[in-house]
């Protein structure tokens, strides 16, 4: 048992690897622990996770496959290790654990090249420990015809697991591929284990990845999650994240727009109650002329919980002919429930369209009121509404069988 | 003879790397009034926008005379106080600009250039009423913000107001009856019409015939791949009416 | 403690008996700062015991504190201990004519048509009593406001002649712990103005700092203080129109503003302090706390401020509403050419029921310019039925400036509805074109549509000062067009 820096042994691995790992502790020991003057964790708490009886997390136990209702390529990682079950694929989809990875040069081009932790301790400690993850490499001009789909799973038991996940995502020129992140427990409610994960993806010119996810973790759980994205010319990274579970969430998406005509479409739901507080941070980085970037992020909250939205659409000088827009609503359902909101421009070239929007408001009373008068329970009116209010965010996954299988994952009978 | 008022000689223009007027002459004289037509996709809009000179067009080649004088070496303000004014399609919006402080603005700038004294206010309001009546455009509609919530009526009548205060030599009207109905159309046509008094000119470019049964032409033209393929009068409007551009598309 | 205190007021009056303060006269104030150089200013401007005593209390604290960091600001580290923070070292380097004045701020004063003496008093070349009897024209307005009941001095004179009335209020909205400039401000604080408004009175004219030009030297530390009892209104003007040339590199200001109930206060202010030059030499610090407290049920705050001058401005007009269905409103023009720098916005404390709050500002960046608009609207939980709504456009004029939206949202009580909206653009080359189409140079019609763009600030200005401020948008904008 520990906390969050536990000993690792690593001298005996490639010298890159080890350096990489040795930069990732000493970025994590320079920022410390977020305190309450830390501004990228001004609304978002994260003095619970900061405990030391953690247990790192190194078997994965037995894979218990699930019931999942469209067709994919699965993945299962238990307990935060990938199983080392590779599904056949179809040619031109290249995939090996972490550790296989690492052996290779393919692995040292592109390992810490897109996920910054100079500002990001949780990503700090992930690059230390880099113990397990998949690389997906995805060849030149193919379209992958089902989505990969990551399930992973914590058995919760007593103790308080430590699991740090790097997953490595490359799509080659012209590819395009789908991936599904499933986040899920099966066992004690209470348990206060910590997922921290990151992934790297890495888009070459022409290509588009897909990406929803899922997090659905237990209730006195951490998720601290980092998709960090490097989009090539005319490259598109698409992202839906649904998060209902954990007690402390972070879900983290930075966008890199590195040259002209890349775009990214980013968007989130949250929806949960107790004490949780869950997060969506996003930083999207228009580094080239050309680029775009689109955003709407959409929670409901209920009982004590509070969600947080921070925002930051980025523009650098030159990266003209940009357009960048971003929207983040909330319903607030209950009187202890809240919200905070930071979205943020940063710009620095003149020719460029942005604009970001907040609102955040309860359920309409007219609407409940209509309802009511027509026959149906409030309970039940409650629900119709907010799964309308969430319904233009789900609506957006394209896949019909992905977009049933996530509006299922939307909890809306205990608000 | 007297100089013509425009000449257009072997103009060749594009927008990036595409050349879009390819070659295209025409010269108008003091007093008449031209009607250019053409298909979607000709470049009637290019061409108006070179004429006034619109930042991202690149003119590769040929002049465009105006009273004499180089017009493609003038800025677009200088172009509209020498008179040459252009009668938009889609007049823009400036939101929080008074529609009488631009026009005051504007007919200050062009008699500024002409060695006219300034207009001051009183004079100015009395104007403006006078030639907006003319054109059923109440004070209510100048004092709200430059065509911001006007209607495409609105907005033409407002067009039409301006060309009437500036008094220019040369009207462009660049598809004035886009999104008009007949009345609102016949008004605008009545605004224009007033402004033919022998001495100024006019070039209509215009893809149907409905406005040239107002504003009757002196010499039509046929506008296909950057341009002008066929000459004739008002008739030839009519032939094009009937016929479509079929024709002269599958010239080229 | 206790103990000490004594001893310490006649440490004090021992060095005025050698003569120490009769140094100070001589304006040979040493630089830098500590507790005798404050229980000299204190002493200098014969204080009451607790207000020096709230001096020393905010120095003391703000010894432990450190200068905020958070802001887009980027500025050479400032030598608290180089500053001379009584008397006003700027006489000695002042011009003894107009010849001696910068060019360029003589050409803005043309511009502006402001007649030549009182250019001679912006630029620093006489002092106001040269032009104006100040003190008759003082007299004038004071007994004007007398017959109503309204206070109108300047701080030092309320501290002497309604101590309980600041005694009151100062420090009651704005804490010397507040923040790193208000800390030190209350320690150091020189002059400024202080209003009251008793109740059920509504102020027969505006008031101002300024009849145009600064009645009184109020220097680095200004400290206003305004009340408005039950039912009272009051509109407050603060600033000049013509950039003033100033030597003191730090400004570092409070306002504090109490509104009781169905009262109202209109606090309009145009900032024009000297921005620096066009390569970014020179040029004020503006460090100022600006706040007022919504105190009574249906009570309401409107701040309208143009921003154009300073190099680095440091600004965030807040509003405290407590009382029930208070109102706060912010309406903000900021301008920054050249090399000039400003993080400023608004803070919205709704605390009140069905208290509602509007945040309209539009920021305008410019040549190497920076710019942030920085705000906060905070939702307490028993703030039942609030109502907010925010619209931030920023327009950036050439493509080395840099524009930055910050909003901070905090819902805590879910009745509340908030709406936020931010844009970013620049000027559109379709209106640019039809300006220029209808004859109107670009230069013009830049400032054409900057104005458009400012309208909804503007219009909540009192009519003289919009003119006065319409001008000022065009001639900061100069050079910033080609």
């Amino acid at each position: 048992m520990g906390g969050l820096v536990q000993q690792q042994d690593f001298d005996a691995q490639a010298p890159w690897l080890s350096a990489l790992r040795n930069a990732g502790l000493q970025a994590f020991e320079k920022q410390g622990f977020p305190t309450a003057r830390t501004e990228a964790w001004k609304y978002t708490k994260p003095r619970a996770l900061n405990v030391d009886d953690y247990v790192l997390s190194v078997a994965g136990g037995k894979t218990e496959k699930e019931e999942i209702p469209f067709d994919c390529y699965s993945f299962y990682f238990n307990n935060g290790v990938f199983d080392g079950n590779v599904p056949e694929l179809p040619d031109g989809v290249e995939v090996m654990s972490l550790a296989q990875a690492a052996q290779t040069d393919f692995a040292q081009d592109y390992l810490g090249q897109a996920a910054d932790v100079a500002d990001k301790p949780f990503a700090a400690l992930n690059q230390y420990y880099l113990s397990s993850g998949v690389c997906v490499h995805i060849l030149p001009f193919v379209q992958l015809d089902k989505p990969l789909l990551f399930i992973n799973h914590t058995l919760a038991g007593e103790t308080n697991l430590l699991m740090n996940l790097r997953n490595l995502i490359v799509v080659e020129n012209g590819a395009q591929a789908e991936l599904v992140e499933y986040f899920h427990y099966t066992g004690t409610v209470k348990s206060r284990y910590l997922t921290n994960i990151v992934n790297e993806v890495f888009l070459a010119p022409d290509s588009v990845l897909k990406h929803y996810k899922v997090q659905a973790e237990a209730f006195k759980a951490g998720h601290i999650a980092l998709t960090a994205v490097n989009a090539e010319k005319n490259a598109f990274y698409k992202s839906l994240t649904l998060q209902t579970g954990a007690d402390i969430a972070r879900n983290e998406t930075h966008v890199k727009l590195l040259s002209e005509q890349a775009g990214a479409e980013v968007d989130a739901a949250y929806q949960m109650n107790g004490w949780a507080t869950i997060d969506t941070t996003t930083d999207i980085e228009h580094l080239a002329p050309c680029t775009h970037s689109e955003q709407l992020v959409k929670g409901v909250v209920g009982g004590e919980a509070k969600g947080v939205f921070q925002g930051k659409i980025h523009i650098a000088p030159h990266a003209v002919k940009t357009e960048g827009r971003q929207l983040h609503k909330a319903l607030l359902l209950s009187d202890k429930a809240e919200v905070d909101a930071k979205p943020e421009l940063e710009i620095f070239a003149d020719d460029v369209k942005c604009s970001h929007g907040a609102a955040s408001g309860e359920l309409d009373e007219e609407q409940l009121f209509y309802m009511q008068s027509r026959g149906i329970g409030r309970e039940t009116a409650k629900q119709i509404l907010i799964d309308a209010y969430l319904e233009e965010l789900i609506a957006k996954v394209e896949d019909e069988n992905i977009r049933k299988w996530i509006k299922l994952k939307i909890k809306t009978d205990n608000l | 003879m007297a100089t013509p008022l425009l000449e257009i000689e072997n103009l060749h223009a594009g927008v990036c790397d595409k050349e879009i007027i390819k070659g295209f002459n025409l010269t108008i004289n003091e007093g008449e009034v031209h009607a250019i037509m053409g298909p979607n996709g000709a470049g009637k809009s290019t061409l108006s926008n070179v004429l006034c000179g619109k930042a991202g067009y690149e003119v590769t080649a040929g002049s465009v005379r105006f009273k004499g004088k180089d017009l493609l070496r003038m800025s677009p303000e200088e172009r509209a106080r020498e008179g040459v004014f252009l009668c938009m399609q889609y007049p823009v919006e400036i939101p929080g600009v008074p529609t009488t402080a631009f026009l005051k603005h504007s007919v200050n700038a062009v008699r500024k250039h002409h060695n006219l004294l300034e207009l001051d206010t009183m004079e100015f309001i009395k104007m403006v009423r006078e030639e907006g009546k003319k054109l059923g455009i109440d004070g209510e509609m100048i004092k709200r913000p430059l065509n911001v919530g006007f209607s495409g009526g609105e907005k033409k009548r407002l067009e039409t107001l301006q060309m009437s205060i500036l008094k220019p030599a040369l009207s462009i009207l660049d598809e004035a009856d886009s999104g008009l109905d007949i009345d609102a159309l016949k008004v605008v046509a009545e605004g224009v019409n007033g402004l033919r008094d022998g001495q100024r000119s006019m070039l209509v470019i215009t893809h149907y015939q409905r406005l040239l049964n107002y504003v009757v032409p002196d010499f039509v033209h046929v506008y296909a791949d950057g341009r002008i393929v066929k000459s004739g009068t008002k008739e030839l409007a009519l032939e094009l009416e009937e016929k479509g551009y079929a024709e002269f598309v599958r010239e080229k | 403690m206790q103990k000490n205190k004594p001893e310490i007021a006649d440490e004090s009056g021992d060095k005025y008996k050698y003569g120490f303060v009769t140094d100070i006269d001589a304006d040979t104030v040493p630089k830098g700062l500590n507790e005798d150089i404050i229980r000299l200013i204190s002493a200098k401007k014969g204080e009451p015991d607790w207000l020096l005593e709230f001096r020393l209390k905010a120095f003391e604290h703000w010894q432990t504190m450190e200068e905020p960091t958070w802001a887009k600001l980027a500025y050479d580290k400032i030598g608290y201990q180089d500053l001379c923070y009584y008397s006003a070292p700027k006489q000695k380097v002042a011009p003894t004519s107009l010849e001696e004045v910068d060019k360029e701020l003589l050409d803005t004063y043309e511009k502006l048509g402001i007649p030549l003496k009182e250019q001679e008093v912006l630029a620093g070349v006489v002092a106001v009593d040269a032009v104006f009897d100040s003190v008759s024209v003082a007299t004038t307005y004071r007994a004007k406001l007398a017959e109503k009941g309204v206070i109108f001095c300047s701080i030092s004179e309320a501290v002497k002649e309604y101590p309980d009335l600041v005694k009151k209020y100062l420090g009651s909205v704005v804490p010397y712990t507040d923040n790193f400039f208000a800390c030190l401000n209350s320690a150091v604080f020189t002059d400024g103005s202080f209003v009251y408004i008793p109740q059920g009175v509504k102020c027969p004219m505006e008031l101002s700092t300024y009849f145009r030009i600064n009645a009184k030297n109020t220097g680095q530390f200004e400290r206003t203080l305004i009340v408005a009892d039950d039912e009272s209104y009051v509109s407050y003007l603060e600033g000049c129109t013509a950039p003033q040339r100033d030597e003191n590199q730090l400004h570092a200001a409070i306002v504090e503003i109490v509104v009781m109930k169905d009262a109202e206060v209109k606090y309009s202010t145009v900032q024009n302090w000297y921005p620096g030059d066009k390569d970014g030499k020179g040029g004020v610090y503006n460090f100022v706390t600006k706040r007022a407290a919504c105190r009574g049920a249906n009570s309401k705050i409107s701040w309208t401020q143009v921003e154009t001058g300073s190099a680095v401005t440091w600004k965030y007009p807040s509003c405290i509403l407590q009382g029930d269905n208070s109102v706060g409103e912010f309406y903000s023009v900021a301008i920054t050419n050249n090399h000039q720098q400003a993080d400023t916005g608004t803070k919205m404390i709704h605390i009140g029921r069905n208290t509602t709050s509007k945040i309209i500002s539009k920021g305008i960046s410019a040549g190497f310019s920076n710019q942030t608009y920085r705000g906060l609207v905070k939702v307490s939980p028993s703030a039942v039925g609030v109502r907010n709504y925010s619209q931030c456009d920023s327009l950036l004029i050439g493509s080395n400036c840099g524009s930055h939206t910050v909003p901070y949202i905090e819902n805590r009580n879910k009745t509340a509805v908030i709406e936020h909206e931010a844009t970013t653009s620049k000027i559109s080359d379709e209106q640019l074109f039809y300006c220029q189409q209808r004859g109107i140079g670009e230069e013009e019609a830049v400032s054409l549509i900057v104005n458009g763009f400012c309208k909804e600030v503007m219009q909540h200005l009192p009519m003289e000062f919009a003119i006065e401020a319409a001008k000022l948008i065009n001639i900061s904008l100069e050079g910033s067009v080609g």
